[in-house]
């Protein structure tokens, strides 16, 4: 009883989300190509336990490989940009202006120039994650006080021992914050690259069964592509957290 | 107060000003020009068209029909979408101010709505809407979550002593919540409603690749689908900049408001 009050209190509207589903499918006596009931969807994930997971892998691993990708490159391109005054002139207005459109927009022309392969659904995911932490590692650079670097310079350091001492533990938490926002868009746009492409993973999976009006199986897509993007997110938070207790 | 500045004073501040959008337009220069130069040597094959021809393409009378037609689609369910969408994250906001017992299991079921890639929802949205709503509907589930988590952080954001000053002098929760909750909150819905341009152009271009009739997001994957390079190009720019340029109409929204509230 004294965990039940917590968890419903946190979960009440997912709970009901799926109550109000399963009476709706029920009182409405509807087919199940309308829509299925929440236990067949259920069902279909677990006896295809092979399909889901292969595809669910193949999705989450290039998810996972072009955000971490994009987000290295991200930190890294900042990390220029904070020892350049130059190149910071000329990128931060590029960096900010791609951070600010919607980026899925642009699949499919990644898709059309680099060919239908499972690399450019890497390179899609990492362009949609490079972006945002340029711009927000870049800013957290700024914002280090002026008066450490220079005592760092009053004290010699060399401009390798400022980026090694200064600006690397100044970045490190700014990159695992990243990880966290680009990791939902991270997810989406590799889906949204597989539907749009028509290989193989979730993406797939989902356009395949949608164009066949298998709802169950449509469903169950969206079931695991929800459990996937929240088991990432998840972790992310968790890295997160680690890190910042770790370097602040 | 303009009038008295002096001359050298103005010309000083046209330079700074100057100085400092300068490297900016240079940038944005060089990718223009990287843009045309990879394009017209075919850098990066032939479906790389050159700047040039993806504006000409934009600019020729005979693709304006076409272009008009799609554009309006996808504008008109960007903008009900977002105004949807930011009604429901506001209402929701305001809801679980009144009745904070809810606040926790709305939270959790926003960020799971914000965590869950648009696609997986298209399924549901297919059975319950026809499939020209959905793009409304996806544009309007984005901006929601936007707009709900800045309304509440906003509306969290009062100071505590501010708080405990209200208390002291009896102020009611609605002349608390009017006096000052709202206008702590809204700078953060401000900047919040500005954030959520991409966001619903997104939602928007997502929902027209489940199979809408019409629209930019269906010129872009018929473009790539048939190797119309120009068309597709000109889809993707065309959308980045109505994206671009309503940000920044709203970017100046929200600095007004900030500096009116903040």
């Amino acid at each position: 009883m004294n965990r039940l009050v917590p968890f419903l209190s946190r979960y009440w509207a997912v709970l009901l989300l799926v109550v109000v589903w399963h009476a709706w499918v029920t009182l409405g006596d509807l087919n199940s190509i309308v829509l299925p009931a929440p236990l067949p969807v259920l069902a279909d994930v677990v006896t295809h336990p092979a399909l889901y997971l292969t595809n669910a892998a193949q999705t989450m691993a290039t998810a996972l490989a072009g955000v971490a990708i994009g987000v290295l490159l991200g930190a890294f391109v900042a990390i220029l940009a904070w020892a350049s005054r130059l190149l910071a002139g000329l990128l931060t207005p590029l960096g900010l202006i791609f951070s600010s459109v919607p980026i899925v927009a642009l699949i499919p022309i990644l898709a059309r120039v680099l060919g239908y392969d499972i690399s450019t659904v890497v390179a899609i995911v990492a362009v949609s994650a490079f972006f945002p932490t340029f711009v927000f590692t870049g800013a957290g650079l700024r914002d280090l006080p002026r008066a450490t670097d220079d005592l760092f310079k009053v004290l010699g350091a060399t401009p390798w021992g400022r980026l090694r001492h200064l600006v690397l533990p100044a970045t490190v938490p700014n990159v695992m914050i990243s990880l966290r926002l680009t990791v939902p868009e991270g997810v989406l746009a590799a889906i949204l690259a597989e539907f749009l492409m028509g290989r193989s993973g979730l993406g797939f999976m989902f356009r395949e069964a949608a164009s066949r009006f298998a709802m169950e199986r449509a469903l169950g897509t969206s079931l695991v592509v929800t459990l996937a993007a929240v088991l990432f997110f998840t972790l992310a938070h968790r890295a997160e957290r680690a890190v910042k207790a770790r370097w602040s | 107060m303009a009038g008295l500045t002096s001359l050298p004073t103005r010309l000083r501040r046209l330079k700074r000003s100057c100085a400092q959008r300068a490297p900016a337009l240079i940038g944005i220069g060089l990718f223009c020009l990287a843009w045309q130069l990879i394009g017209s040597y075919r850098l990066a094959g032939l479906t790389w068209p050159p700047l040039s021809v993806v504006i000409g393409y934009l600019v020729d009378p005979d693709h304006h029909r076409l272009l008009t037609r799609a554009a309006s689609t996808t504008l008109r369910a960007v903008a009900l979408g977002y105004l949807i969408g930011a009604g429901i994250g506001l209402f929701l906001a305001l809801a679980v101010r009144l009745f904070r017992p809810a606040r926790a299991g709305i939270d959790t079921f926003v960020a799971l709505i914000h965590v869950t890639p648009a696609i997986a929802l298209a399924p549901v949205f297919m059975i319950l809407m026809h499939r020209d709503a959905i793009p409304v509907a996806i544009c309007a589930l984005a901006v929601t979550y936007l707009i709900y988590v800045a309304a509440t952080s906003g509306l969290d954001g009062a100071k505590r002593h501010h708080i405990d000053l209200f208390a002291v002098m009896g102020a009611r929760p609605w002349q608390r919540f009017w006096l000052l909750e709202r206008p702590t909150a809204l700078p953060a819905i401000a900047s919040g409603l500005k954030l959520a341009i991409p966001v619903a152009f997104m939602g928007t271009i997502v929902g027209e690749w489940f199979g809408a009739a019409r629209g930019l997001g269906l010129l872009m994957v018929s473009g790539m689908q048939n190797f119309q390079i120009p068309m597709l190009w000109a889809a993707v720019l065309l959308t980045t900049l109505t994206s671009l340029v309503l940000y920044a109409l709203m970017g100046l929204v929200e600095r007004a408001v900030e500096r009116r509230f903040a």
